[in-house]
């Protein structure tokens, strides 16, 4: 008995001495990992934060094709009445709080709004020298997400001083678009003075981005004095021209071109899929856009979306160049160029033309989700236009004209289509101009609602509930009642 | 190893001449019959320290002699299906010795887990498979041998390609996460899926609350595996066993022949408004099935030789293995290889002291195709259209054109084949060596060390190629290799202490613990340009391209999990009689956050035997009735690992200055709370054995709640960013799901005569299954995919099964004008129904068909799974039949492209052509239509009913040299001969074994249809 005694003994001692062992064993650190919350302790922490915060650029292409098929420019089209039903439900204005691609647009914003505000989070962490600079990019960042936001949605929480954190869908309210808008103005004011008037590398942010996208959200709210005093000043500093040719802005060498303010930076380097369309460097828009079972010169093919309506293109007037470049009439080009093509769901027989794929790329798989086109989000002529556009509002129809019809004589190539009007008939010009030189670029939609034109020019738009989308289904059920639907939906 | 038992073998020698000696002959007879018993063993045993093992088998008489006896020589009788005995010879006179009906199953030793058991004292539901079994199956993977032979364990194949994956299912589907149970073999933690199915000598199955020992991996159950090793005082027995075999598709579907196929096309299109594709249908005959090129006959071989026995002190056992099996489709683009060694060594190092150990080494070599997806081989093969000649007449593969109505994912399957290189290999160590030390009489230490090492590679080629602008067209030829190291060990320390108290009182503890390590890496890497784009030169060492600048090209993964347990086990019973047992165990787990980081398990068994000889009387038609019950709580900690700390994991890459740069950005949420699952577990059960234990019946009921279901990215509000690449929501612990149901297990076993023997089992299992819980804000999780663009077909819900379809119901065939102007508009769903098209149901009455119309459409987990085996054998013929059943699961047809021009099953022949056609089948219509969402028009019964082994056997006996216990059995054998189902698709027992979006098939790869011959040779 006496050797079972000494047996349990040193089982117990043994167990002891593991016990002890247990937090030396089980507490091990993971191995080669960055822990998220003891990070920015080195310069270079700051750049790569700034890279992920750039990166939710991409999935914007979204924004883009959605924005335009909810607009009078452009039909869902696609393989059949039921691909994509998300988009063919915003095009037909029928969409519901459950709309994947709506949902997605509202995760992958937030997703930047959280990647921007990780920097700002930790800004005050350590010092040196361009930290300047890339806070500045930072706070731009979080103003072009929260503006798309804003545009889609109307109200939405914001939360200046850090990352949302799970839970704070129950506590934070959608804030009014009024404070969205503050924050915004008061992201890119600070952001303005430091940032470069030429950006460190082609794709970072220039100032005259943040003060268009001010004088942009300013319109939006309908602040013409502030509008017409920021967009002017980008126009003063002399560093943008328009391009000579319209031809030229949208093809590859086009790029980041004098007329170009901000792009989204697209790659065809590497490939993606399906399972992860946000995680794509390639521009998909591109490839959604593209020409069904196409086989012929330039273009590459696609899925059929967004398939510009005979009306848009009858907008434009004879002689303006931009038409043949801004739609493309495939019936026209397969005759002339011997080219084949399929006939998708909506088929109108145009394609927006400025943002299908293009031969020459690297058709890394999928090829239709890598197209390396870049998105010209800010272009030197939308601030003409929009310039224009509050200049006449605040009565200085004389400098809108001059600036309008900048765009007009390149379009033309003439100054016999300068237009000559003034007040209310200067603005159905400025905002007609608005539609030819931007088409198929996502701004139609977001303009006729700020306008007050969509329920007339939009067929299904229900005034009072389409100006803005529904905030997700599960939004609205993940808050447990703290936010409220967009109304009528 | 040799030359101790040479030694061995020579000191017995030299013992046995120091005797005088005699023969003696004998007689071996069954005692209820008096029938001579044919191939009875007689061996020699003898007293401690001789070494020399000898024995004899009896002939065609049942008669058998041994020579050079001395006195009190013991001689040991043993035949299966009787009890063994033992006899002591004390002198040259005949004898006749008479073998009593084995009531072994009562005897028979149960690994219960850190422990044995004698199956009368088992309390907890736990079943068991007999290497018998496995050789009659013959599986290729050891999975196979579960499926219909244990009740309440369901094998479901990913595939039915060579060494393709299969999932095993305990009680259910219990969490929306990891089910697979925990296995161990040979008391250390080990992998099901490279086991030699010839190494095993048993199967255990812990399937309630007796599976609480392993604490928080025991949730799904538990598999013990043990594998063979020699027996002591054996001569060595030589065994090899060989089968070759041709193997063939299972199932063929019911395509559109050419003719069919045009002229529906032309009806399509007619009914589109468009212009017919073929004016003149009349010359194209059959066309192409593009099956028949994908199909084909393959050969299956495997050889398995193994050498066992041993002397007093030293058991051993020696083998290997090599498994050979090429595809059914594709040929050795899909082949399988296996190769296996394997040594078991135990010696008794001292009287109190034990070393047992073996070792076991794999190699795997796997080539796969791409398969159940779109644009896998049997996807292209179904829907290439069979006007199509494979090749043109260059003998070049014929390209699916490029055109609206065939897409750009559906590519000529014969050059999808041929243009497929995937290769995979593994080399696996794995083993034990454990220290048994009978410390004092009752009380045993025991230490064991087990370790599994592998490393995989594998290689991906991916040759230039073009389809004709199809989404598989490769413009840049690329190799993607990678090397994968996995590693773990574990340390095992415990004691049992088994006493025997007054008359009546036996308790058995056992305490102890556990460490458990595992750790490995992954590293990928790709290489561009492949020289001559030639499978030859695909290495990244000859490649000479790589990605544009800043595009990562290689990849790499770490990781160290740890958990340290400690456990304790009191087992007690009265009188063999009453039994009752407990047990705790505590884990501590690097998988768990800091504010859960340990869990205790505990759990209870309890039996009584109602009824047994004591009690009953001679001629009782009941033998033995025993009632168990058992109750534990249990933990499953298979979950992602580190989800407890936010990392910077996620994916940071933008262009910059034209080129790619990549950053840090946050990825998965962490969840500092993550914890185990929690399954509660109840069973109660009772065994009964009836007519002489001929007949035995296992019955049982459970009812297993999952709590805390650990559910990773779990929908949490966007806000949060966790829609940003390589970002996640928190895994969190925020689910419930029950299963409950009820196990019968029958088995009658007879010795008709001497010449008659039959073996008959039947078991059936019913489950169900239903969520009790999702705490996610939704009330729902969606999985799965439908078609191409449309909405989650998969849901796990609260109230229904884990994994139910979620679609439109419908209701027939709008029939006229007039029956589509009285219904609701389905135009949300794409377009205005016409006569001809489905009717969908407005479930919720609010006069529109739309989305949230969409209800259950039946889930993909059986209400019932039945298996029923029979061996019978004459004299020297053997027969096994092994069918297993699966009834009220339901299965999505899922492999039909919804492009128009694409090719069709049969049962379009049947559509509706006009009002009162049928009711069934929508119209054909290259027009938009709402036939294509994912309704119950695509969910199928997938009830099936399989025979899956036919084997008849004949057995020579063999005298080779002065021994003549040598058999030969030569046997054909028939694989899945049968499968009666009304699936359309090729394999209703297929499924991916996802818990959310399971039973979708996209063209699963069948099972094969085999035909073996084969041999088992004993020496």
């Amino acid at each position: 008995m006496h050797k079972l005694k000494t047996t349990f003994l040193l089982g117990a001692a043994l167990l002891i001495s593991l016990t002890a062992c247990e937090e030396d064993f089980i507490g091990r650190d993971p191995v080669y990992s960055i822990d998220s919350e003891n990070y920015f302790n080195t310069p270079p922490d700051y750049e790569n934060a700034l890279i992920a915060a750039y990166d939710l650029l991409q999935p914007t292409y979204l924004n883009v094709l959605l924005g335009e098929i909810a607009s009078d420019n452009t039909l869902a089209g696609g393989e059949s009445a039921n691909d994509v039903i998300g988009f063919q439900q915003v095009d037909d204005m029928i969409h519901t709080p459950v709309n994947d691609q709506v949902g997605n647009i509202w995760d992958w914003m937030f997703a930047g709004v959280n990647r921007a505000t990780f920097i700002l989070e930790f800004q005050d962490k350590i010092d040196f020298d361009g930290k300047a600079q890339i806070i500045a990019e930072a706070r731009f960042l979080r103003a072009y997400y929260n503006f798309e936001l804003v545009k889609w949605f109307g109200p939405i929480p914001i939360k200046p001083e850090a990352r949302f954190a799970l839970g704070d869908e129950n506590s934070i309210p959608r804030s009014p678009v009024s404070e969205v808008y503050a924050l915004i103005e008061s992201d890119l004011m600070a952001a303005i003075p430091d940032l470069a008037a030429t950006a460190p590398q082609v794709g970072r942010v220039p100032k005259a981005a943040a003060q268009a996208l001010l004088g942009k959200a300013y319109l939006y709210q309908e602040n013409y004095t502030s509008a017409a005093q920021v967009l002017q000043e980008v126009i003063q500093s002399g560093n943008y021209m328009l391009e000579e040719d319209f031809d030229g802005i949208f093809e590859p060498a086009g790029e980041n071109g004098p007329g170009s303010i901000f792009e989204v930076q697209y790659s065809d380097a590497e490939g993606a899929g399906f399972g992860c369309l946000q995680c794509s460097e390639g521009n998909i828009a591109v490839g959604f856009n593209g020409i069904r079972n196409y086989s012929g010169p330039v273009f590459d093919g696609g899925f059929s979306f967004n398939v510009p309506v005979q009306e848009a293109y009858d907008a434009f007037e004879p002689g303006d160049s931009r038409r043949d470049v801004s739609i493309l009439d495939i019936e026209a080009w397969a005759d002339e160029t011997g080219a084949t093509y399929g006939t998708g769901y909506e088929h109108t027989g145009y394609y927006n033309r400025k943002y299908i794929a293009r031969k020459g790329d690297t058709n890394i798989g999928d090829q239709n989700l890598t197209n390396p086109n870049n998105y010209r989000a800010i272009r030197y002529a939308d601030v003409l236009l929009m310039a224009a556009e509050a200049l006449n509002a605040t009565g200085n129809d004389e400098q809108a004209r001059e600036y309008l019809n900048m765009v007009r004589r390149r379009a033309f190539g003439d100054e016999d289509h300068d237009i000559s009007a003034s007040g209310d008939a200067l603005r159905d010009f400025i905002l007609a101009e608005r539609r030819l030189e931007l088409v198929g670029e996502g701004h139609r939609f977001f303009d006729l609602v700020r306008t007050g034109r969509a329920a007339a020019e939009i067929d299904g738009f229900t005034a009072g509930k389409n100006e803005v989308f529904p905030v997700p289904f599960e939004e609205i059920q993940f808050s447990g009642g703290n936010w409220e639907q967009n109304p009528n939906y | 190893m040799y030359k101790i038992l040479c030694l061995l073998v020579l000191l017995g020698t030299g013992f046995s001449l120091t005797a005088q000696s005699f023969d003696v002959t004998g007689i071996i007879t069954d005692a209820e019959s008096g029938d001579p018993l044919i191939g009875a063993s007689v061996i020699v045993a003898s007293g401690p320290g001789d070494g020399n093992v000898r024995g004899t088998v009896t002939d065609l008489d049942g008669s058998f002699t041994i020579t050079d006896l001395t006195a009190g020589a013991e001689l040991r009788i043993s035949y299966t299906g009787y009890a063994p005995t033992t006899v002591t010879v004390e002198n040259s006179d005949p004898l006749t010795i008479e073998l009593g009906s084995d009531v072994q199953a009562l005897d028979e030793v149960v690994v219960i887990g850190y422990g044995t058991q004698t199956k009368r004292n088992v309390t907890g539901a736990v079943s068991t498979v007999d290497s018998e079994t496995i050789t009659d199956l013959k599986p290729q993977k050891i999975e196979q041998a579960l499926q219909g032979t244990v009740a309440g364990v369901n094998v479901t194949t990913q595939s039915g390609a060579p060494g393709a994956g299969l999932n095993i299912r305990i009680r259910g589907v219990s969490t929306n996460g990891q089910n697979a149970p925990l296995v161990i073999i040979d008391g250390y933690q080990g992998d099901l899926s490279t086991v030699n199915p010839a190494d095993i000598e048993t199967i255990t199955v812990l399937k309630d609350a007796q599976a609480a020992v392993y604490g928080t991996v025991g949730a799904n159950g538990v598999i013990l595996i043990t594998t063979k090793t020699g027996e002591k005082n054996q001569p060595t027995r030589i065994s090899y066993n060989a089968y070759v075999g041709t193997q063939e598709s299972s199932r063929s579907l019911d395509l559109l022949n050419a003719t069919e196929y045009a002229l529906l096309l032309n009806e399509s299109y007619a009914a589109g408004g468009q212009a017919l594709p073929y004016p003149n249908a009349t010359n194209l005959g059959a066309g192409t099935d593009y099956q028949d090129q994908v199909f084909g006959n393959a050969p299956i071989m495997s050889h398995d030789l193994t050498a066992s026995g041993g002397s007093d002190r030293i058991t051993y056992s020696i083998g290997g293995s090599y498994l050979d099996q090429e595809g059914i489709i594709g040929g050795d683009k899909s082949a399988f290889t296996r190769a296996t060694g394997r040594v078991s060594l135990g010696v008794d190092l001292a009287s109190r002291l034990k070393l047992s150990t073996n070792l076991i080494y794999t190699y795997l070599e796997r080539n796969s195709l791409s398969e159940n997806g779109l644009g896998s081989v049997l996807f292209n093969a179904l829907n290439t259209p069979p006007t199509l000649p494979v090749t043109d007449e260059n003998g070049d593969f014929t390209l699916v054109p490029n055109t609206p109505g065939l897409g750009i994912e559906v590519i000529n399957p014969a050059a999808q084949i041929a243009n497929t290189y995937n290769d995979y290999n593994l080399n696996k160590l794995n083993g034990q060596a454990t220290l048994d030390w009978n410390l004092i009489d009752d009380l045993t230490l025991t230490g064991r060390v087990g370790f599994n090492t592998s490393n995989s590679e594998s290689r991906v080629f991916n040759p230039l190629i073009s389809y004709g602008g199809k989404v598989f067209d490769v413009t840049r030829s690329s190799v993607n290799q990678n090397g994968i190291n996995d590693n773990n060990y574990s340390i095992d320390l415990f004691g049992t202490y088994d006493r025997q108290f007054g008359e009546a009182h036996q308790v058995t503890a056992t305490v102890g613990t556990t460490i458990f390590r595992e750790l490995g890496n992954g590293l990928f890497a790709t290489g561009y340009d492949v020289p001559n784009n030639n499978v030859e030169f695909a290495d990244i060492s000859l490649a000479t391209g790589t990605s544009p600048e800043g595009a990562r090209d290689v990849s790499s993964y770490s990781y160290d999990e740890r958990r340290l347990s400690y456990f304790g086990r009191v087992q007690y019973n009265y009188n063999e009689r009453y039994f009752a047992s407990a047990m705790l165990r505590r884990d501590a787990s690097t998988k768990f956050g800091p504010q859960n980081r340990s869990a205790l398990f505990p759990s209870f068994t309890a039996g009584v035997i109602v009824l047994d000889e004591n009690t009953l009387a001679d001629n009782s038609a009941i033998d033995l009735l025993k009632l168990r019950v058992s109750y534990g709580i249990l933990g499953n900690d298979q979950i992602l690992n580190n989800g407890y700390i936010g990392t910077l994991s996620g994916e940071a890459t933008y262009v910059f200055d034209g080129v790619l740069v990549n950053g840090t950005a946050i990825g998965a949420l962490p969840n500092p709370a993550l914890q185990w699952e929690e399954a509660k577990k109840f069973n109660a059960g009772f065994d009964l054995n009836l007519l002489d234990y001929k007949l035995s019946v296992v019955a049982d009921y459970f009812i297993n709640t999952r709590d805390n279901l650990l559910i990773s990215n779990i929908p949490v509000s966007g806000i949060v960013g966790t829609a940003a690449p390589g970002s996640a929501a928190p895994t969190v612990n925020a689910g419930a799901v029950r299963n409950r149901g009820l196990e019968l297990a029958l088995n009658y076993r007879e010795r008709l005569n001497s010449d008659w023997r039959i073996n008959l089992n039947y078991n059936f299992t019913t489950l169900d299954n239903e969520v009790l819980e999702v705490n996610n804000g939704t009330g729902f999780i969606e999985g799965g995919g439908f078609g191409v663009g449309q909405l989650a077909p998969s849901r796990m819900e609260v109230g229904l099964p884990i994994g139910y379809f979620y679609g439109y119901k419908t209701d027939g065939i709008f029939q006229t004008a007039d029956d589509v102007e009285g219904a609701p508009s389905q135009i949300a769903l794409g377009a205005e129904a016409q006569p001809g098209d489905l009717r969908y149901v407005d479930t919720n009455g609010d006069g529109v068909i739309d989305p949230d119309d969409r209800t259950y459409l039946g889930d993909p987990i059986s209400d019932m799974t039945m298996g029923f085996n029979a061996q019978v054998s004459f004299r020297r013929f053997d027969f096994t039949a092994y069918a297993f059943a699966s009834l009220g699961g339901e299965i999505v047809r899922n492999y039909e492209r919804a492009l128009s021009d694409v090719n069709r099953l049969d049962y379009y022949l049947q559509r509706w052509t006009g009002p009162g056609s049928t009711n069934e089948v929508p119209r054909v219509t290259n027009a938009a239509t709402a036939n294509r969402v994912f309704s119950d028009f695509y969910v199928e019964d997938g009830s099936f009913l399989r025979l899956q082994t036919v084997t008849l056997g004949y057995t020579l006996p063999l005298t080779i040299g002065s021994r003549d216990n040598s058999s030969l059995r030569l046997y054909f054998s028939g694989n899945n001969l049968l499968t009666l189902s009304d699936y359309l698709g090729y394999d209703p027992a297929a499924s991916s074994g996802a818990p959310i979006g399971s039973g979708i098939d996209f063209g699963f790869y069948p099972i094969a249809r085999s035909f073996l011959v084969g041999a088992n040779l004993s020496l």
